[in-house]
């Protein structure tokens, strides 16, 4: 029997026609296709989404979850989002997501396995959480085995591997200093196959799904900037569509949170808003069905994905102050160090000035005055 | 290596060490001019040194930017003139009353003050701008000043121009990204801290001894002070 297509799994879980075309056309939106000028060579259109997904076969996905809060899960299971998110993660692939399976224990690692197997080389592995390497992986292992061990024979057999959240893309909280985990971003572990990126903390819910949708359409992992996120959702900072952008320019910044200029709209920069650094879609595609986002709700952006973002300066401290400053301590002691070798080399000074004093008296002493 | 990482390192450890640098360097250079010592009076003087400390900064600071065409520097040259009393204007109000170098001094001292609007100091930090290169220009074609000017003034002014520039171009959003112009900005600025202890631009802080001794000597009142 040939696999069903996705348009087949998706009639099979209740979708009419009509509503699986606005899904489509949905897609092709929130994919970008519009804007990236290699898929609109390809002349992708709604329609041509609906070709795809009623000739390609479902490709399952293998959902890992390891030093994570299970944050981006939750943010995906309680997306108010239409259709895009509970189709994706619902009716379409997910093979394997520990939180949100209702297998456990070792039905759920045989799970995998047979997914593993059966999708050889073309399930989509989505990785949750940052990678422990320090000591042999012992402080993240499931069901016996080490972090790494998992990652390692998951991603052998995947087309394609989507980080989703900080801590899979860079590393994240686990990785903040001193980082006694020894966390690592799944980018700088897994080194041999194609992986994108969807930073954020959680990442937002349409961005994971956008992307993986992209992959399911188009085959291919999106276009991606250096750090390997889709363009489409981050190619622009959080500040380049922030609605509080005119206060910036007019330089009207809020001095307190919940105060009259926060509440009217004012700049959040000196409560330490990092959106002139950040990359997400926040601003645009926003959280809630486009209900609002932490800016707009009035909390400065924490710039959550970036890399290193909490090590990255305070959170409520301005973006132009600086990340580290020197103690007083070491302030006295680079001064004292100034002042020692000022002194040592006036005084050498002197004594060469008393020696040949002893053979031109006069011109040292007038020098002086 | 991305933006980001090359802006951590020049936001922090980089900062942290020209900051530190420049702290080193600075009290060496005091300490070089303190231990050269002055002389003594040697008769009692009937005025004040006070007095004359106090003339002495608000003629130079107040009176005479004022009244300029009295000084012999305006006369001889007055590009250098209000060039350079426009830019350490422009210097003093984006470097000290411009909304995030206060937050950076905020961060530093523990304590913040109220900033000048933002269409203030941006006016400002572009009238800093045109009067360095009117500066340079006037540097460069001026028959006395080209014949004085070695390398290191050459050197005081790019490290002086960069930060000014890099700084503009990142409030607009001009040419590269954000974080990329930041980086260049804070680059730039690591190395004007680094610069300043071994250069000219440490005049900033020798300005005020200087006038304060000058001051005090008008002051006094003495047959042979």
């Amino acid at each position: 029997m040939s696999e069903k297509t996705v348009y087949e799994s998706l009639r099979e879980s209740g979708l009419s026609r009509r509503d699986f075309m606005k899904f489509c056309g949905l897609l092709s939106g929130w994919m970008g296709l519009e804007f990236l000028p290699g898929v609109k060579a390809l002349a992708a259109t709604p329609e041509q989404v609906a070709e795809a997904l009623m000739a390609k076969p479902r490709v399952p996905l293998i959902w890992l979850e390891l030093q994570d809060c299970a944050g981006c899960t939750e943010a995906i299971s309680r997306s108010q989002s239409p259709s895009l998110v509970n189709l994706v993660l619902n009716s379409i692939s997910v093979d394997y997501q520990e939180t949100l399976m209702a297998a456990a224990g070792f039905q759920a690692e045989a799970s995998m396995r047979a997914t593993m197997e059966k999708f050889k080389g073309r399930y989509v592995l989505v990785v949750e959480g940052s990678l422990s390497t320090a000591a042999d992986g012992v402080y993240c292992a499931i069901a016996g085995r080490s972090g790494p061990d998992i990652l390692r024979e998951a991603a052998a057999s995947a087309a394609a591997v989507i980080a989703t959240g900080n801590c899979a893309a860079f590393g994240g909280l686990p990785k903040a200093a001193p980082n006694p985990t020894g966390a690592l971003g799944v980018g700088d572990f897994i080194k041999d196959k194609p992986i994108v990126n969807i930073p954020g903390c959680p990442a937002i819910p349409e961005v994971t799904t956008g992307t993986i949708a992209h992959f399911l359409v188009m085959g291919t992992l999106p276009k991606t900037d250096r750090l390997k996120r889709p363009l489409t959702f981050y190619g622009h900072t959080i500040h380049d569509h922030c609605l509080r952008r005119p206060f910036y320019d007019a330089g009207k910044f809020a001095e307190s949170f919940g105060g009259h200029g926060a509440r009217e709209g004012e700049c959040l920069y000196k409560l330490g808003c990092k959106g002139p650094t950040t990359y997400n879609a926040c601003s645009s595609l926003k959280w809630e069905k486009g209900l609002s986002f932490p800016v707009q709700s009035g909390h400065p952006c924490l710039g959550c994905s970036e890399p290193n973002f909490w090590d990255g300066g305070g959170f409520y401290q301005a973006q132009s102050a600086p990340i580290d400053r020197p103690t007083a301590a070491a302030f006295g002691l680079a001064a004292g160090v100034g002042a020692a070798l000022g002194a040592a080399m006036a005084g050498a000074n002197g004594l060469a000035k008393r020696k040949a004093g002893k053979t031109e008296p006069a011109e040292p002493k007038k020098a002086a005055e | 290596m991305d933006w980001t990482s090359i802006l951590h390192f020049f936001r922090g450890p980089f900062f942290t060490f020209s900051l530190l640098f420049f702290a080193a360097g600075m009290t060496y250079r005091l300490i070089r001019v303190l231990l050269l010592g002055w002389s003594r009076d040697k008769v009692p003087s009937r005025g004040s040194k006070a007095v004359g400390v106090a003339k002495s900064y608000l003629k130079g600071v107040i009176i005479l930017p004022f009244i300029p065409w009295v000084k012999r520097t305006f006369r001889g040259n007055a590009m250098t003139y209000i060039g350079g009393g426009l830019f350490h204007l422009a210097l003093l109000a984006v470097v000290v009353f411009s909304t995030p170098h206060m937050m950076v001094w905020k961060s530093l001292l523990g304590f913040g003050w109220p900033t000048l609007p933002f269409p203030v100091t941006d006016w400002l930090a572009a009238v800093g701008i045109v009067a360095l290169v009117i500066l340079l220009i006037n540097r460069m074609t001026h028959p006395v000043l080209k014949l004085i000017t070695k390398a290191p003034i050459w050197i005081n002014w790019v490290i002086v121009f960069l930060p000014f520039v890099t700084g503009y171009a990142m409030t607009h959003h001009l040419g590269l990204r954000y974080e990329s112009l930041y980086s260049l900005h804070m680059m730039a600025v690591d190395v004007l801290l680094i610069w300043i202890p071994l250069g000219r631009i440490s005049h900033f802080l020798f300005y005020f001894f200087s006038r304060t001794i000058h001051g005090a000597q008008a002051g006094k009142r003495a047959v042979n002070p």
